[in-house]
């Protein structure tokens, strides 16, 4: 009997390791994709933190930036671009779920909604809109990562059972042919 | 459990709907927040207009006690929380508030500014820019109008006391009132968007849900426990009471069973008569 172990006999199929490798590789991105979408929400909630006192924080616009800047939009059509963006994106995301289409993953609707706070607040209404854009956010932040995180972990389960197989496989493979080396040795 | 086909059908859906609803609701409050307020500013500035009219014909006779009463009457009004007139270099000339009378006004104070911001005050305001909202001492939201009392030809022709023909700006009417039936029309405004807005999701999402848990999600879940029945030993006698097309599923799906074990009956059969019997020694 050899003093190997009980797979030194395997012979791997050119490629399997690969595979494997990249198998592994992709069960990785797939896990940090499903928690990316968590990073853009937590980003607009410190942003909303900041937003709901008016960004007290930052210091005053000096009167020159603001005639530089120009004249801020009414904010009647800053509520009607938000209606328009949270609608579209809604639909947009709703429309990628029913036909299965790879979810969004970056920080564009985070940006997106803090441009929202931005012009509300260099238009004077911040206070009475925050409720808007943190609601139409947090719908529009919230769908897309879950379905982010649905489609991420439906994609790792299958990878993840696929790994699995070919682990199984190459088991019952090296078990086939090590009880073929003993069958060839009993023979002699 | 977010798996499953309840939640991947239902959470997106509802969380979609509750956050857009919410998020329209509030921008809705705010458009008619904001024509409320704009109609009380030009209910405000007509009423300042109402009573340059009024004061008209006795500030022409230079008739002081007149005016004066005219204001004092104003200045009663339950809403009214202060009206005065003030000539162009800011002097209080009238007023119901004794205390207040041949005080100057600070040019840099609210309601000032807007004319007097730069070197050269401006000749005219719109509506709204005449407008300013504040917080007395009281406590109490102020909607206050300033108004201009132009010179006009009879003005500066009068006999009774003259003023020179090209001075543009006589005086100023200011008049303030109370927020407090706006701010309560908003309170009801707003309780009642929140209980018709929580109605609708109630509706929405809420029937929705059931619609779907009763009709897709209960039979397909009863299909799924009557399929994993049958694939067994027994063939599930118990039908679930489903209809449309989950019980044609059902149905077809029985069918299939029974004639896959007719055939494994078959099958046993056929074999069991090809081999040779066992013969005693």
């Amino acid at each position: 009997m050899s003093q190997l172990g009980p797979h030194a006999d395997v012979q791997q199929v050119p490629g399997r390791d690969d595979l494997k490798q990249r198998l592994e590789a992709r069960i990785q991105r797939l896990e940090r994709a499903a928690g990316n979408g968590l990073w853009s929400m937590v980003l607009f909630l410190v942003i909303s933190f900041f937003a709901f006192d008016g960004f007290a924080i930052l210091p005053d616009l000096s009167d020159d930036v603001r005639r530089m800047l120009g004249k801020p939009p009414p904010g009647e059509m800053i509520s009607l671009a938000l209606v328009v963006y949270a609608f579209s994106c809604i639909v947009r995301t709703l429309a990628r779920m029913s036909h299965n289409i790879k979810p969004y993953a970056g920080l564009m609707h985070a940006a997106f909604f803090t441009a929202f706070y931005t012009f509300y607040q260099l238009s004077g209404v911040l206070q009475d809109n925050f409720w808007a854009v943190f609601f139409a956010g947090l719908s529009v932040m919230g769908l897309d990562n879950y379905y982010l995180w649905a489609h991420s972990n439906h994609a790792l389960s299958k990878e993840r059972a696929l790994l699995e197989s070919m682990r199984r496989g190459g088991e019952e493979e090296g078990e086939v042919k090590q009880a073929g080396t003993g069958a060839k040795k009993g023979g002699r | 459990m977010l798996n499953s086909i309840n939640s991947r059908a239902i959470v997106p859906v509802a969380c979609a709907v509750t956050g857009f609803v919410i998020a329209c609701c509030v921008l809705l409050y705010t458009f008619v927040k904001d024509d409320l307020i704009k109609g009380e500013i030009q209910h405000a500035a007509d009423l300042s207009d109402t009573i340059i009219k009024s004061t008209r014909y006795a500030m022409l006779h230079d008739d002081r006690e007149t005016l004066s009463n005219i204001i004092s009457s104003i200045g009663e009004q339950n809403l009214v929380e202060h009206v005065r007139i003030f000539n162009k270099k800011g002097l209080i000339m009238f007023s119901p508030d004794s205390e207040e009378l041949n005080q100057f006004i600070d040019k840099s104070a609210a309601g000032c500014t807007e004319c007097h911001a730069g070197p050269e005050p401006k000749p005219s305001l719109g509506t709204m820019a005449k407008a300013r909202q504040y917080t007395n001492s009281d406590g109490n939201d102020v909607l206050a109008i300033t108004a201009p009392f132009y010179n006009e030809p009879e003005c500066s022709n009068a006999a009774c006391h003259f003023h020179e023909a090209g001075q543009s700006l006589l005086g100023t009417l200011d008049i303030g009132v109370s927020q407090d039936p706006l701010k309560q029309t908003l309170g009801q405004l707003q309780n009642r968007m929140i209980m018709f807005s929580g109605m609708v999701l109630i509706l929405t999402v809420g029937a929705v849900c059931s619609l779907l848990y009763r009709q897709v999600f209960l039979p397909i879940k009863q299909l799924a426990d009557f399929t994993e029945e049958s694939s067994g030993d027994s063939l599930g006698d118990e039908f679930p009471e489903v209809s449309g097309e989950i019980a044609r599923l059902a149905n077809a799906f029985q069918k299939m069973t029974k004639r896959v074990r007719e055939l494994e009956h078959r099958l046993l059969h056929e074999e069991s008569e090809a081999s040779p019997p066992d013969t005693l020694p």
